[in-house]
């Protein structure tokens, strides 16, 4: 785990939960307990209405590829072991979009509509990034 | 109805390419007096420097952002510097402060220098820069994101959404190369493409081919800006700024509801179009910056010239291209001039004012009364329009 060298969320004081959340597996959706408001990215007061009185809820962890690519050259030496990589942004079935990557597949198969699931990858004791496979069921 | 505040009165360039030997003190030399030559200035009528903020170059932009420029060039006169930063955006920012500056007494005649060298930042330190620049460090970067990557995901999506093919796309660089190979300050100066040409280069980052994507390059260019009121004193050929608008699009690309920025790009040509007084068949270049090909497009589209997703088929058919009905991008955009950071957008406003002085060279549009330039900033934060004209209307 240690040898991790790739970069790692900046994490916030109000996205803590997030974190943590991924680190049980589980997929944490931040809401706001006076508008409703589903919010993504997790902030210290809701976008829609300011309040401060913020909750969470476990999303299911399905959703839809809304568009991706193939990298396949010109990243940093980092990310240059995982080449080609596909990254995606996710409409997940709770409203909101996340970026993240397509896993577990040929890159070739992914598709604008595709229908993904969570996986968890657990890159340091701390991070766990939430990554999307082709859904299951 | 426009009252015009303020005007390009002359602008420098140096050539935009890989000059490791060629300083950034060269640059900013070379390009500023040429700048205020251009004017009919003496350089002690420069009474403000507002720079664009170079990107990537810290050392300089705090030598910039400390007023090194009126020192170094002896500008006995000048009363103030400032530096904008807006990415892309940063030179409509300093063209608007400009106007605020030589308009409320603060100083009559405003110089806007810009200057990048990449070639002497190491390679991985500018992918690394590029690659954080305009992404959001907790929700983009960990999973690999790259300028070409998000400006892939948004063309991949226009794509599906429009039916626009991969020969329209990469149409639009050839378009684009087609002005490039006309200007002497383009990287790719009497290099034009062909669609086979694109389409054969390297995949880099999917739907997008190498040639699709921007070279890095260095380069710098320099503006004199006055007010409307004093700028046909000073010179025959007067660039007025005639209108403006702006839209907020959004920091990080995956948070964007209008991904495509099409309703940004309609808003804020609205908003430009109403304050000048003109509508979009009045323009006689559009100056367009979209950094990707599918910038083209959608700008072309948010204009109202082409039907959603007709725009690809339009450019294929050279409407926008050097002879065609509309000419667009006149410089080649990013992709056919060498993207020089934030100064591509300085690059596309100087080609604005030189296509309405009527000093374009073999890239002059017949009779250029009016034009519009556009400009974005970051991945895509903003969307700016500016119509400028040879006359105050």
């Amino acid at each position: 785990m240690s040898e991790y060298s790739k970069p790692l969320p900046a994490v916030q004081p109000w996205s803590r939960p997030f974190w943590e959340g991924t680190r049980e597996n589980r997929l944490l959706i931040q809401e706001c307990k006076a508008c409703g408001a589903k919010i993504f990215y997790p902030r210290k007061a809701c976008p829609e209405c300011w309040s401060a009185e913020l909750g969470w809820s476990e999303a299911c962890g399905r959703g839809k590829v809304y568009t991706f690519t193939v990298t396949l050259t010109g990243v940093e030496e980092k990310f240059a072991g995982d080449l080609p990589y596909v990254l995606a942004m996710i409409d997940l079935d709770e409203g909101i979009r996340m970026m993240g990557n397509v896993v577990e597949c040929d890159p070739g198969d992914v598709e604008i509509g595709m229908e993904v699931e969570v996986v968890f990858e657990r890159v340091t004791d701390e991070i766990t990034l939430p990554k999307w496979r082709p859904f299951r069921g | 109805m426009s009252k015009a505040r303020s005007a390009i009165i002359g602008v420098g360039e140096v050539p935009t390419g890989r000059f490791p030997e060629r300083s950034r003190w060269d640059i900013i030399y070379d390009t500023c007096m040429e700048a205020v030559c251009d004017a009919g200035l003496d350089k002690n009528d420069i009474e403000g420097v507002i720079t664009v903020a170079p990107q990537a170059q810290p050392r300089l932009t705090a030598e910039i952002s400390f007023g090194k420029i009126p020192e170094e060039l002896g500008l006995k006169n000048c009363k103030d510097v400032c530096i904008g930063n807006a990415g892309g955006a940063s030179t409509t920012n300093c063209l608007r402060m400009a106007e605020h500056w030589v308009t409320s007494g603060i100083a009559k005649a405003v110089l806007i220098p810009h200057v990048t060298v990449h070639t002497t930042i190491p390679l991985d330190e500018v992918i690394g820069f590029f690659a954080t620049a305009g992404m959001d460090l907790q929700w983009e970067y960990p999973f690999g994101t790259t300028y070409n990557g998000m400006a892939a995901m948004m063309t991949q999506r226009y794509m599906y959404e429009t039916g626009t093919t991969a020969e329209e796309l990469a149409s639009v660089v050839v378009a684009l190369r087609a002005w490039a190979a006309l200007d002497p300050n383009s990287m790719f100066f009497g290099k034009p493409l062909t669609i086979e040409k694109v389409l054969s280069s390297p995949m880099v980052s999917t739907p997008l081919h190498a040639r699709e994507c921007n070279v890095l390059a260095d380069g710098g260019g320099a503006m004199v800006v006055t007010s409307a009121e004093r700028a046909a004193d000073i010179t025959d050929t007067p660039v007025y700024k005639l209108g403006h608008g702006v839209r907020y699009v959004g920091a990080a690309p995956v948070l964007r509801h209008d991904d495509s920025m099409r309703e940004s790009w309609r808003g804020a040509f609205k908003d430009a179009f109403e304050q000048a007084g003109v509508t979009k068949d009045d323009i006689d270049v559009f100056e367009f910056y979209g950094a990707y090909p599918m910038g083209q497009c959608v700008m072309l589209e948010a204009a109202g010239i082409c039907e959603l997703g007709d725009s690809g088929k339009f450019i294929m058919e050279g409407c926008t291209s050097p002879g065609g009905k509309v000419p667009c991008a006149t410089i080649g955009d990013a992709v056919g001039r060498g993207h020089t950071g934030s100064g591509v957008s300085m690059a596309n406003y100087i080609e604005t004012a030189r296509q309405i002085m009527g000093k374009a060279g073999e890239r002059q549009v017949p009779d250029c009364r009016l034009a519009l330039a556009t400009a974005s900033g970051g991945s895509g934060m903003n969307t700016t329009a500016t119509v400028f004209g040879r006359e105050i209307r």
